[in-house]
């Protein structure tokens, strides 16, 4: 068994407040004795961790605050995602890092895998074996084998049991949460749309740092009932006007929020997200009936990404959303150096020539230094649909 | 008078301003953006309004490039990919793909009925801009004027490196490894047009092809482009003012 981390690091006193603040919470939860795993990948099964009284956290960071750090150890060309999430590592300046006892990630792209490998000399780390292909039996068998072995890891670190009934348990719950985050960004299909991209992403974000879950299902639930209150008052937060957009490509928030601000800028709104924190993760249920851990397999092993080869759901999802959220054109966000997305893009790119929907790329990085270059892209794009 | 609209155009590198009316160009002025785009770009009205004798008060204002942002006297601000379609399609009627090479940003732009169709933009990086042959010929001792002297025999020498910063350094070396000033330049020439069409093969191009931007006048350049495109490039005094032209005329629909 792992011992469960409660103290503050050493540089706590040197954080500005907002920081301090983040920590101490963190240390709060940990001090009442529940064990905190940290995770980067929508593909990491949250339900084995919640049937077992963990709290999960995400560890993808958004910010280039550590990047000089990690570039002592990582190439600088390397995914900004990557880099600043280990960097946030190796500094103690992640109060979710931080407080993880256990770490989980997946064989998902390669910078990540040897990141990983650089992580587990400093953090207490467990990685799954994701295969690259969804539908074949083997795949689908070696997914559900590294579930038992991750399940029995978080047994064995934590000294629990996790039963069949608490995994059910946990399905439900991830099950409620998915639908009502769902619920949530299809207010969007209105037009005009009840609600900004800002603030669609930042509600989608945030709910990956709720550790409370009744409260968490409480605030969406709260969320979407506002929405709508304010929506059937006569309220109109975008023209009817605006051009919609979908946004697609790596992971988003935080600081890659520019992307949306200057298509919002611009006159279009953001409406839908396929993203890791938006409908790739929220769009479909997980089986209920039947083994759970089969189940949780199967559930997560289809989620569409870059990832994957072929990646069939991706653009199964894709072309679903373009009709469901009327779309006008396409954003695509690629981070510097990610290269299953920036390749697929050119697929992303004829699949929406194909279907006459405009379509843009922007790559960018965790600076803010491309500002003025982003927000020309997405103004022309913009004026041009 | 009748509908009078202006269009400021307020790049990294020059501001140029143009006033419309009637449908057509009135008056037209240039300067360099300098450190303060604003007050540039209020010099620029100031001129046009005294050269049209036009009244503020009757001016519908737009403006674009770089600068647009802090432009607060203007009615409206629009993206230069927008404005330099619409320009373009004013200067040379029916253009279906405009080629631009700003100070800090160069693009190909499709066209259809002065709207564009799709556009592609060098990455964040100053190889195959303006900026890059500014600090090329001024690595070798002249201006843009004396830079396009030294392109008029159509010599040229190998540029192989991709980045601004190495290749100013390469430019050295040549220079010092005793390759002619007239040699150098059409290299630099060369490695920015084959820049260009880098990003104009990631659209479909068609001709007519306006080159536009203040670059537009460096006859080395457009000799370089039509080599790289092998196809023919148009060029015309206005071109450098199609941003401008552009936004007037966006001021008018």
């Amino acid at each position: 068994m792992v011992e469960l981390k409660t103290q503050l690091p050493r540089i706590f006193d040197s954080f500005a407040q907002a920081r301090q603040d983040g920590f101490l919470a963190m240390k709060k939860l940990k001090d009442s004795g529940t064990g905190v795993v940290g995770q980067f990948c929508t593909y990491t099964p949250q339900e084995i961790f919640m049937a077992a009284g963990l709290v999960t956290v995400g560890l993808c960071a958004t910010s280039d605050e550590t990047i000089p750090d990690a570039e002592k150890d990582l190439p600088s060309n390397l995914c900004p995602l990557i880099k600043s999430s280990y960097g946030f590592a190796i500094t103690d300046k992640c109060p979710y890092m931080y407080f993880s006892d256990l770490v989980v990630g997946e064989t998902t792209c390669d910078g990540k895998v040897k990141m990983y490998e650089l992580l587990g000399k400093i953090k207490n780390v467990h990685i799954l074996e994701l295969p690259k292909r969804q539908n074949t039996p083997q795949a689908k068998a070696l997914w559900r084998e590294e579930l038992v072995r991750l399940k029995e890891r978080v047994e064995k670190d934590f000294h629990v049991t996790i039963t069949d009934e608490m995994l059910q348990e946990a399905i439900r719950r991830r099950n409620m949460e998915r639908k009502l985050l769902k619920e949530l960004y299809e207010l969007s299909t209105l037009t005009p749309p009840p609600l900004t991209g800002m603030r669609q992403l930042q509600v989608l974000f945030g709910a990956q740092f709720k550790f409370n879950w009744e409260e968490k299902i409480k605030e969406i639930g709260n969320a979407i009932a506002g929405i709508r209150q304010a929506y059937d008052a006569g309220e109109r937060p975008v023209p009817a006007s605006a051009p919609r957009i979908l946004v697609t490509g790596c992971p988003i928030g935080g600081v890659t929020e520019k992307v949306v601000r200057v298509i919002e800028e611009a006159g279009g709104v953001v409406v839908v997200f396929e993203n890791c924190t938006g409908a790739k993760q929220m769009d479909r249920q997980c089986r209920e009936e039947g083994d759970p851990l089969t189940n949780i397999a199967d559930h997560y092993l289809q989620i569409g990404c870059a990832v994957m080869t072929p990646d069939t759901n991706r653009f199964e999802l894709l072309e679903r959303l373009c009709e469901q959220f009327h779309i006008d054109g396409v954003v695509e966000m690629t981070l510097q150096a990610c290269h299953p997305y920036a390749v697929e893009a050119h697929s992303v790119k004829l699949f929406m020539q194909e279907r006459n929907i405009p379509y843009l790329q922007l790559e960018t990085d965790y600076s803010t230094a491309d500002i003025g270059q982003l927000s020309t892209r997405a103004g022309a794009f913009v004026e041009m649909l | 008078m009748g509908q009078v609209s202006i269009g400021i155009d307020c790049g990294s590198a020059a501001c140029k301003g143009v006033l419309f009316l009637d449908g057509a160009v009135k008056a037209a002025t240039v300067r360099p953006t300098g450190w303060n785009p604003k007050e540039t770009a209020k010099a620029v009205l100031d001129e046009l309004i005294v050269k049209a004798g036009a009244k503020r008060e009757e001016l519908s204002i737009t403006a674009t490039g770089y600068g647009r942002v802090g432009i607060d006297f203007a009615e409206r601000k629009v993206t230069e990919i927008t404005c330099h379609a619409l320009g373009a399609d004013f200067i040379l009627p029916g253009v279906r793909t405009v080629v631009d090479i700003g100070g800090q940003d160069s693009k190909v732009i499709s066209v259809k009925d002065g709207k564009v169709q799709s556009f592609q933009m060098n990455d964040k990086c100053a190889a195959g801009t303006g900026r890059f042959l500014e600090m090329s010929a001024h690595r070798m001792g002249v201006d843009m004027s004396g830079f396009a002297a030294l392109l008029k025999e159509g010599k040229s020498c190998a540029i192989s490196s991709m980045c601004a910063v190495f290749a100013d350094s390469e430019i050295v070396s040549l220079l010092a490894s005793g390759k002619s000033r007239e040699e150098v330049a059409g290299g630099i020439v060369n490695s920015v047009a084959a820049r260009t069409a880098a990003l104009a093969a990631r659209i479909e191009m068609e001709s007519p092809i306006l080159l536009t931007g203040g670059l537009s006048e460096l006859v080395g350049l457009k000799k370089a482009l039509e080599v790289q495109f092998q196809l023919p490039v148009i060029t015309s005094e206005l071109s450098r003012f199609a941003g401008a032209i552009g936004a007037a005329r966006k001021g008018l629909s």
